[in-house]
């Protein structure tokens, strides 16, 4: 079963152009440039329920812009979407109670209130009863470690425990996707860590769908299994993360043996050095930019 | 399979559990409860309240001469209040904050993550300006009633039982006002900026309807001012609070009513054009 079905998903924005200066400045007034970006260029994809999904690329590429649409909250200019059965662009308040969303960067909890007071918002937010709010409250902070925090203001909350707070707010109406835009932006290894196991679990016992973008090497590798890899608003790449590693350790291989061939040195085919996950991403993203 | 998400859909299908305003009162209820906090805050701005309330005082001291004196059918004592009741209004309503709001929602980006949530994004504004002037607004009516009793005198005429037809006029024209200030910045979806045209509508109310009543401008002109959203913001209920009758009341809740209907259809039309448009910075 599919959770999540995109074909042929483009998104073009027209973006202001201004020349140098002030004569630019003034130029732009009288005679405004817009110029169109193609942020996302014909992507199709699917994934399956219970999935972890890295969505990667580099700055740029159309990520957040992919997973705002299938959100809904940006309307595609062309191709179609699907998530768990529903069209975020016809229903998307129908999508919303059953999707759930983390973008690192933005706050969506209430600063001023405490993180109970936040959960049993979004609690009524999504239409459930007091008493699945508290029943839901009780699990998740036991299971995220909340209790000794819960009833501090937001804004007295280290990132660290403010992250946590903010993968709670989003689970409280048990989603059967999770979207994750950069959740470990900003955190200590060891809060980055946490963050990852209860992800990892969440996914285990609840069978949430996790689709994941981060420039974090450790979250792809520890989370995901299967990796998408955008630029320039299209795939260039869709594999498992084990696949592409064991691919490139025999290009890397391959090429230490040819070397050592020309060179007329005896090194061996095993010799060549492992080569990690954030190097090979490098390489492609590299490769991508020269064309 | 999760049990909440999936109740949640066929709830809101066949309408087993849902309430559909619980969830603007709670975001009502949260609101009231993040500025309870603040309540020291608020009172910081009685002291521009009273500067302002104290100025027009002089102001209009010299300009009545004598006592029973009329300006443009005003005793001196209706004139202030009518100033102190507009001013309460602007100041204990904070428009301006949530209307700011709107456009900083959608230049930052973080209109992303109030419109993935299940409710709609105007109300949940409403609500949040609702809960913002329920604090501020009591505060501000007390201050302008001390302030109108020791250094003014009670306003003649005043009926008491009259209270909750003009607290219905006040509150209506309050949400007349937001959902106007809420239109102009929803036009931050096309231009970048929709500061200026705030600034324009707020200074028309500001001089038109605030610090003046509608009968201080020529003759030719109050017709014309009286179709402008001035006379339901504050200009009608400023005016039912110094001279109240039954007439005047039914006039100007109809006027309201009106004017409501067309700003929430013209809000819920912009807002639908303009989500279309949305460029969410930064990806």
């Amino acid at each position: 079963m599919q959770a999540i079905t995109v074909e042929n998903l483009s998104k073009t924005f027209r973006v202001k152009r201004k020349e140098k200066g002030m004569r630019g400045s003034i130029k732009a007034i009288l005679h405004p440039q817009t110029e169109e970006i193609r942020a996302v260029n014909g992507v199709s994809f699917s994934v399956d329920e219970g999935e972890m999904l890295a969505f990667i690329g580099p700055n740029g590429a159309g990520k957040s812009t992919t997973i705002k649409m299938l959100t809904g909250i940006l309307y595609p200019d062309g191709g179609r979407v699907e998530v768990l059965g529903i069209d975020p662009m016809k229903k998307r308040k129908q999508l919303a109670y059953r999707i759930g969303t983390v973008f690192g960067q933005k706050e969506q909890l209430w600063t001023h209130l405490t993180p109970y007071d936040n959960f049993r918002f979004f609690g009524a937010i999504y239409d459930l009863s007091e008493r699945e709010t508290e029943e839901r409250i009780a699990e998740l902070s036991e299971r995220f470690e909340l209790n000794a925090f819960i009833d501090t203001p937001v804004r007295n909350l280290s990132l660290g425990q403010r992250i946590r707070c903010e993968i709670v707010a989003s689970l409280i109406h048990k989603p059967k996707v999770l979207f994750l835009d950069e959740p470990t932006i900003g955190l200590d290894p060891v809060v980055k860590e946490n963050v990852r196991e209860l992800i990892k679990q969440m996914n285990r016992e609840e069978h949430t769908t996790i689709f994941l973008t981060s420039h974090d090497v450790g979250d792809i590798e520890k989370l995901c299994r299967r990796i998408i890899i955008v630029n320039d608003g299209q795939i260039v790449l869709d594999d498992s993360v084990e696949r592409l590693k064991s691919h490139y350790q025999d290009k890397m291989a391959a090429d230490v043996y040819a070397r050592s061939q020309e060179s007329g040195m005896a090194e061996k085919y095993e010799e060549a050095p492992n080569i990690s996950l954030e190097e090979i991403l490098v390489d492609i993203y590299r490769s991508e930019e020269d064309g | 399979m999760g049990k909440y998400g999936d109740k949640s859909v066929s709830m809101n299908i066949k309408g087993v559990r849902f309430r559909p305003w619980r969830k603007y009162a709670v975001i009502y209820r949260s609101v009231l409860m993040e500025n309870l906090q603040y309540a020291a805050n608020i009172a910081m701005g009685f002291f521009s309240y009273f500067v302002f309330i104290f100025i027009f005082i002089k102001l209009w001291g010299y300009m009545y001469r004598t006592p029973g004196e009329l300006i443009a059918g005003y005793t001196k004592e209706q004139m202030i209040w009518y100033v102190m009741m507009t001013e309460m209004m602007f100041f204990g309503s904070n428009a301006a904050s949530v209307a700011g709001e709107v456009a900083r929602d959608i230049r930052s980006g973080n209109i992303a993550y109030l419109m993935n949530k299940p409710y709609h994004y105007t109300l949940y504004i409403l609500s949040r300006y609702t809960g913002e002037w329920s604090i501020r607004l009591p505060m501000y009516a007390l201050l302008a009633v001390v302030i109108g009793t020791v250094m003014v005198g009670p306003l003649p005429h005043f009926r008491l039982t009259a209270v909750p037809a003009m607290a219905v006029c006040v509150v209506l024209g309050l949400t007349i006002h937001a959902v106007f200030k809420l239109c102009i910045s929803l036009f931050s979806f096309w231009i970048e900026d929709a500061t200026p045209f705030q600034w324009l509508y707020d200074k028309l109310i500001l001089v038109v309807g605030v610090m003046f009543p509608v009968e201080i401008f020529p003759k030719a002109l109050q017709p014309l001012l009286k179709m402008t959203p001035i006379y339901t913001v504050c200009y009608g209920p400023a005016k039912l609070i110094v001279d109240f009758s039954p007439e005047k009341c039914l006039e100007i809740l109809a006027a309201q009513i009106l004017y409501l209907t067309v700003g929430c259809v013209l809000m819920s039309l912009i807002y639908r054009k303009g989500v279309r448009k949305l460029y969410v910075n930064g990806g």
